[in-house]
């Protein structure tokens, strides 16, 4: 009741704007108590992450120092040095910024990719439709992990950006479902059989009428994906399919765990970088989840 | 001289089984109907859900693809989708059933009324907006309104707004399906009398779509209904309320409800002899799988489906 | 059904067709190519392009493609260059020790899925249900590579529990009882930490089922009817939430692919997803391909399993 008339007052406050969608979901999420904690940790996270970096010098960071192998915790190196004597908290705050970038370059390739796809075939339908989800059907049974892995082992000219791009390519079809099912939906509507018998394209219906109307189910589906997107990236780095060690991610330095005298002896190397990994997805997923219910009227908490 | 003409126009959708999802039936939403409307004239559609009258109307208008038959507007043969190109789309418009969900909620009024306009006309920014409201003046809302989004609106202004989008390019034909069957009554007859008062004001022909027949008889000048996908019987107002030939019309004129209560008992037993001959003659009117049979003419104006004689 | 199935098989066809074609057009974009491994580095140029013109590779890429598909239908994956053995023989050892390792895993998943599900479904909103919910949440967002790092971590180095690495203790005679004994435990821990990660998705599908089952009017006509609670269990709200479950295992290999690969190098296990790994390093494409073809496939063959056990069960996804 007392939600009904908060939402009352802000609409007689500023008639102007609409409640619904993106409000709705801000409305959500900061009264999901967890969800807004989540999202606080993460902008202190990113900002002190990108912040760091700046000052930090990457080269320096990443250059083999002999004389500092293997180095425990200590007042020079607060979370000692790997096996070239390179700083691990140094490549602790660059591997996130790289995650984190990668991450989302990945989210929003990939998103581009299925959003496009979904809205096409679902607001075509028909054979259009069905000839696209036989295509999406094939990508989303291919082996993804050992695909992207030949192909990063493959690509000639190796970059952050063809990565992101192999990974993309290869990951674009779990929001292509999700949005053609719902574009599916909406193109019943009348505002777009409206906006048909007007004149417009389709192409302007679709991106300009449909789209914004499932913004909402865009929103929270990059969102979870972007959890999903920084755990496979940092899985591909630790399998060394990733980043080339010269750039250095979450996943490089968990990939150091791989020597069984750093799992067992030198922790510091390895836990840092996994408990980061798993509080980055949780707090991301928190987020998502929390728009997630924000969208489904039923499951609504405020 | 006509400004729309239809020939036996048929719509099918088609019900698909099998392995390789071939089609093997069809559902016949629109089963041979022709008709033509006068320019300026209201020519309503009549019948009962899933008739095919909303079906027609899209089907006129590009909405859904059709099977076979002719549409001529203006002159013009429009039947295929390629055909119906620009111009065509700019003379005829559709006014919606639903006033909630045909306006897009993520759009402010100013855009929704604007659409057609930046897709047939280049304006200038200002031209645009004072043509906007303009509109919204014309329907009856306040053009301050123009920056508000379509939730802030009644029921019957959002069916306003809808009808000043529809004319906003000045068609000559607008396709109205069941226009104010979503509105409260009390709303109802304002928006009629407003969309007659727009017909006179720029010339305006409708094809009214409804399955109430009240307000068919308050709107149009002809009137078909429809059942089945097919026609049971066209004629005048005149024709189709004072001297309805096939059973199924005498019915759904009998059924137009009375509000003077001393007529009760009278209506009440009109409506129960009716109701016996409906049952009784129903044979002679329907062939065997339900269906009315084809038009024949009973006078200039008056067709009436029945069996053909001799 | 037949409809459905059938329908279902033409799909299948050219999924492997196409899946075959991207990885013979992946193979042609491998630098190198048969030659590379088979012959010795004194051999001339002329004479290696004399030799590959014999042997067909130099042929246009359709030919190539209905050669390469030819043979591996008689089971023929080519060289390993690196290996200097056919690959079939290659990856016979490696595919045994992956299969067992998926089983084990695929067993585990569903020893704990269940229960959990049920418990949590059956007893929603307690003290134990918020337990299990709490599992499946981390269990959810942990990537399997850091889990599994961690029980190795855990125990098989701080605790010792579990070998860490290989599939059997070497110098046992293979077929004895110390042998398979050895194998097994080799097998526990990596089968376990996979089959943790693996296990959430079902626990939660479960619960969900579950609960919602738990409110549908048959099953509150079944207890007004005076039915027991656990045969109202029984009878009732197993059958409908039950089945699918048992329907889901084709689509869980995809997830078990990709799981092997990880989960294989962490433990140092040597099956197919090891053997993917060093492949793709000492660029032995032949091996890769082969790999990646009989994954690939394993995922299309179990995607189609499990849509036809669930058109069985549930006639719902039959109409589409």
């Amino acid at each position: 009741m007392e939600a009904n008339n908060v939402n009352i007052v802000e609409q007689t406050q500023d008639p102007s704007k609409s409640p619904s969608g993106l409000r709705i979901l801000w409305r959500e999420l900061v009264r999901d108590k967890l969800a807004l904690f989540s999202l606080i940790l993460l902008t202190l996270i990113v900002v002190f992450v990108y912040g760091v970096s700046i000052i930090l010098d990457q080269d320096e960071i990443v250059t083999v120092d002999l004389f500092a192998i293997h180095e425990a915790p200590s007042e020079d190196f607060i979370l000692g040095t790997d096996y070239g004597g390179r700083d691990v908290f140094g490549q602790l705050i660059i591997g996130t910024r790289n995650s984190l970038t990668i991450g989302i370059a990945v989210t929003l390739i990939s998103g581009i990719i299925g959003i496009a796809f979904g809205l096409v075939a679902g607001y075509f339908g028909g054979h259009t439709d069905n000839t696209m989800m036989r295509v999406l059907d094939f990508f989303q049974i291919l082996p993804f992990t050992m695909l992207v892995i030949v192909f990063v082992s493959i690509v000639p000219d190796y970059t952050i950006l063809a990565f992101s791009l192999i990974m993309a390519v290869f990951s674009w079809m779990g929001i292509a479902r999700l949005i053609r099912s719902k574009a599916l939906q909406e193109k019943e509507l009348d505002y777009v059989q409206a906006s048909k018998t007007l004149g417009t394209s389709n192409t302007k219906i679709i991106f300009r009428e449909v789209m914004p109307n499932i913004s909402s189910l865009i929103i929270v589906t990059m969102t979870l994906n972007l959890a999903a997107n920084i755990g496979i990236e940092s899985g591909l780095s630790f399998l060394g399919f990733g980043f080339p060690e010269s750039t250095p991610s979450l996943g490089t330095l968990l990939s150091y765990a791989t020597n069984p005298q750093t799992l067992e002896f030198r922790w510091w190397i390895w836990v840092p970088a996994a408990v980061l990994i798993l509080v980055l997805m949780l707090a991301v997923r928190n987020v998502g989840e929390a728009l997630r219910r924000a969208t489904d009227s039923r499951q609504r908490r405020g | 001289m006509a400004i729309l003409e239809v020939e036996d126009l048929k719509v099918y959708f088609p019900i698909k089984a099998g392995i390789f999802n071939r089609t093997v039936d069809h559902i016949k939403a629109v089963d041979s109907v022709s008709f033509s409307i006068e320019e300026g004239k209201t020519y309503g559609l009549v019948g009962e859900s899933g008739s095919g009258k909303t079906t027609t109307g899209r089907g006129i208008i590009g909405l859904e693809n059709i099977t076979a038959g002719k549409i001529l507007f203006d002159g013009v043969d429009i039947t295929d989708k390629k055909s119906k190109t620009k111009d065509i789309r700019r003379d005829m418009q559709m006014i919606f059933q639903d006033p909630y969900s045909s306006l897009n909620p993520r759009k402010r009024v100013f855009d929704i009324i604007a659409e057609p306009l930046r897709n047939y006309e280049s304006l200038s920014k200002l031209e645009e907006k004072k043509q906007v409201q303009e509109l919204l003046q014309l329907v009856g809302l306040s053009p301050e309104s123009i920056l508000k989004y379509p939730h802030e609106f009644s029921g019957g202004q959002r069916q306003r707004i809808g009808i000043a989008r529809a004319i906003a390019l000045k068609p000559k034909l607008i396709i109205a399906d069941e226009p104010v069957s979503a509105l409260d009554v009390s709303v109802q007859a304002q928006v009629l009398n407003f969309m007659q008062d727009i017909q006179k004001e720029l010339g305006l022909t409708y094809l009214f779509i409804s399955h109430d027949l009240g307000i068919v008889k308050h709107m149009c000048d002809d009137i078909a209904i429809m059942y089945k996908g097919r026609y049971v019987e066209q004629g005048t107002k005149h024709d189709i309320f004072n001297n309805p030939q096939h059973i199924y019309t005498k019915r759904l004129v009998s059924a137009i409800p009375d509000i003077n209560p001393r007529n009760r008992e009278k209506q009440f037993r009109f409506r129960r002899d009716v109701q016996k001959e409906y049952d009784e003659s129903y044979d002679d009117y329907f062939d065997d799988k339900g269906l009315a049979y084809g038009l024949q003419p009973i006078s200039d104006t008056h067709l009436v489906a029945l069996p053909e004689r001799g | 059904m037949w409809k459905f199935i059938v329908r279902r098989l033409l799909i299948t066809f050219p999924q492997i067709i196409l899946l075959s074609v991207l990885i013979f057009l992946m193979a042609q974009a491998m630098p190198g190519d048969a030659l590379t491994g088979v012959i010795d580095p004194n051999v001339s140029l002329e004479e290696k392009e004399e030799l590959r013109e014999r042997l067909g590779l130099n042929a246009p890429w359709h030919e190539k493609y209905a050669d390469w598909v030819g043979g591996i239908v008689q089971g023929d994956f080519g060289q390993s260059f690196r290996f200097k053995m056919p690959v079939t023989e290659l990856l016979e050892q490696r595919l045994m020790n992956s299969f067992w390792l998926s089983l084990m895993t695929l067993l585990f998943t569903y020893l704990m899925a269940i229960p959990l599900g049920i418990i949590s479904g059956r007893y929603n909103d307690t003290l134990l249900d918020s337990s299990i919910t709490g599992y499946t949440y981390l269990g959810f967002a942990t990537p399997l590579f850091i889990f599994a790092l961690v029980m190795l971590w855990v125990f098989g180095y701080q605790l010792g529990w579990f070998p860490t690495s290989g599939s059997v203790t070497p110098g046992l005679e293979p077929g004895s009882m110390e042998y398979v004994i050895s194998k097994f435990n080799h097998l526990l821990l990596p089968a376990l930490s996979m089959a943790l990660i693996q296990t959430v998705s079902t626990v939660q599908y479960l619960r969900s089922e579950i609960v919602d089952t738990k409110q549908k009017e048959f099953v509150i006509t079944a207890r007004a009817k005076g039915a027991s609670e656990s045969r109202v269990y029984n009878k009732h709200i197993f059958r409908n939430s039950l089945l699918p479950i048992a329907a889901f295992f084709g689509y869980e290999i995809s997830f078990l692919i990709s799981g092997t690969i990880f989960v294989e190098k962490i433990f140092g296990y040597p099956g197919m997803g090891l053997l993917f790994l060093e492949s793709i390093l000492l660029r032995d494409y032949s091996v890769v391909n082969a790999v990646v073809l009989i994954f690939g496939v394993a995922a299309i063959l179990g995607a189609l399993l499990s849509d036809i056990i669930l058109s069985i069960v549930d006639p719902r996804i039959r109409i589409k």
